[in-house]
């Protein structure tokens, strides 16, 4: 640390005039006395005054505050997150998201069939139906394996499916309860279960050409 | 991994399946029958394996009937019909391939027609067409036929000639709808002159489309 010019010294202890100083002395004083004055004017806050000040302003649980209106207030209250990455997982991740967003793509596509294998298109037309799919014999008459799509809301369901050649009993199940025969399939069997309900029919060609 | 292997085999060998299930495919009942027509049910499935029958139909039944919530003794009702047209069906097939084996696949397609309502005559007649060709396609084409009104006679008559003259498989489809559809064309025409226009175009019928679309082939 350089000692300090005692003239300096004496200009800023009010014992000498300022103006008879030289002129880096006089330099020297003027930032120093301008420094002074910035301190003198910024708040004098020890730390723990500042932290206690950031305490009062936070707000506090009011005395007829019920549990749902305290947890709202905690969610809404922002805070500082740490996110921790591996980047391998990170790309794991996004292998991940990229296969979902093209899984949509590949179930517009046409199915291939092969062999002794034919592609069926099913139609239906259920304005207002929350959900359409189509329930047979080729699915072991489970639900949730084929679903038809409406995707610009008219109210015509559709959909493809690959399935084996030959003959296969199904119905329609629209918004998961009631079931349907298809107004178009042209080949309905008896369900033999003795309530008169009829299955459609739908006999799938093999998409290679037959001899 | 090798310990989850070994915990599969263990539960594997601790749980080991019927006999009859293992062979039938009806491992795919399981949890999905009401218990009040499990036992029904699987004797159904016991009778028809013990006659040589195929199971599959009767599986599928009892899946459908399942899945539909039928009740249960309209569940058993419905496979038990089904077991006496695949018993039908078995005689229907056998005599036309008397000391041959009787192919499951020709059981299936046969009682398929018998369920769909074609005189059991008609059968007889296109499975004794051609015994050792699949009879799916040529049942499926009378039972459409006389389904759209036309004479069940006339139209098997028209099928035979059809294969007479090389039709084979779903080519023999292809004449019922030519028929149906110039039956449908309207201007009065009826039922025998569709069938007299197509046997005039044997064996050049047009062929239908691959892909099932319903409502426009037909198929």
């Amino acid at each position: 640390m350089s000692p300090i010019d005692p003239r300096l010294q004496e200009a800023l202890d009010g014992e000498r005039d300022p103006g008879t100083l030289p002129a880096d002395l006089r330099e020297a004083y003027d930032r120093l006395t301008g420094a002074a004055q910035l301190l003198a004017g910024a708040p004098r806050l020890s730390v723990s005054a500042r932290v206690m000040a950031q305490i009062r302003k936070a707000p506090h649980p009011q005395p007829g505050e019920s549990s749902t209106q305290r947890a709202l207030r905690w969610l809404g209250r922002p805070r500082a997150v740490t996110v921790r990455l591996r980047p391998m997982w990170t790309l794991a991740l996004a292998a991940g998201l990229t296969a979902v967003l093209l899984l949509p793509f590949q179930n517009g596509s046409t199915p291939q069939p092969g062999n002794a294998e034919g592609v069926a298109q099913f139609v239906g037309h259920f304005p207002g139906a929350r959900s359409v799919e189509v329930v047979g014999s080729f699915n072991d008459w489970s639900r949730g394996m084929l679903h038809l799509n409406d995707d610009d809301g008219d109210g015509i369901w559709h959909g493809a499916a690959v399935l084996p050649a030959g003959q296969h009993e199904y119905m329609f199940v629209v918004d998961g309860e009631r079931w349907v025969p298809d107004p178009l399939a042209g080949r309905y069997v008896d369900d033999g279960f003795g309530a008169g309900q009829q299955n459609s029919l739908l006999i799938v060609r093999p998409a290679t050409a037959e001899p | 991994m090798r310990r989850a292997t070994a915990l599969a085999l263990a539960m594997a060998l601790a749980v080991p399946l019927p006999l009859g299930a293992q062979t039938t495919g009806s491992t795919r009942l399981v949890g999905r029958v009401p218990p009040a027509a499990q036992p029904a049910i699987d004797s159904i499935i016991a009778i028809a394996v013990a006659e040589s029958l195929p199971t599959e139909p009767l599986i599928q039944k009892t899946l459908e009937g399942s899945a539909k919530n039928v009740p249960p003794d309209r569940l058993v009702s419905g496979v038990r019909r089904g077991l006496l047209q695949l018993r039908a069906a078995h005689l229907i097939v056998a005599e036309a391939l008397p000391g041959q084996p009787v192919p499951d696949a020709h059981v299936v397609a046969v009682a398929a027609a018998l369920a769909r309502g074609v005189p059991e005559p008609i059968v007889t007649r296109l499975v004794t067409l051609a015994p050792t060709e699949a009879p799916g396609p040529a049942l499926h084409a009378v039972a459409d036929l006389i389904a759209h009104h036309f004479n069940p006679d006339s139209a098997v008559d028209l099928l035979v000639e059809a294969h007479n003259k090389g039709l084979r498989g779903m080519r023999l489809l292809d004449v019922a709808v030519a028929a149906d559809h110039y039956l449908q064309r309207g201007g009065g025409r009826t039922p025998a002159e569709a069938l007299a226009h197509v046997r005039a175009m044997l064996p050049n019928v047009p062929p239908a489309e691959a892909v099932t679309r319903h409502g426009t082939n037909g198929s």
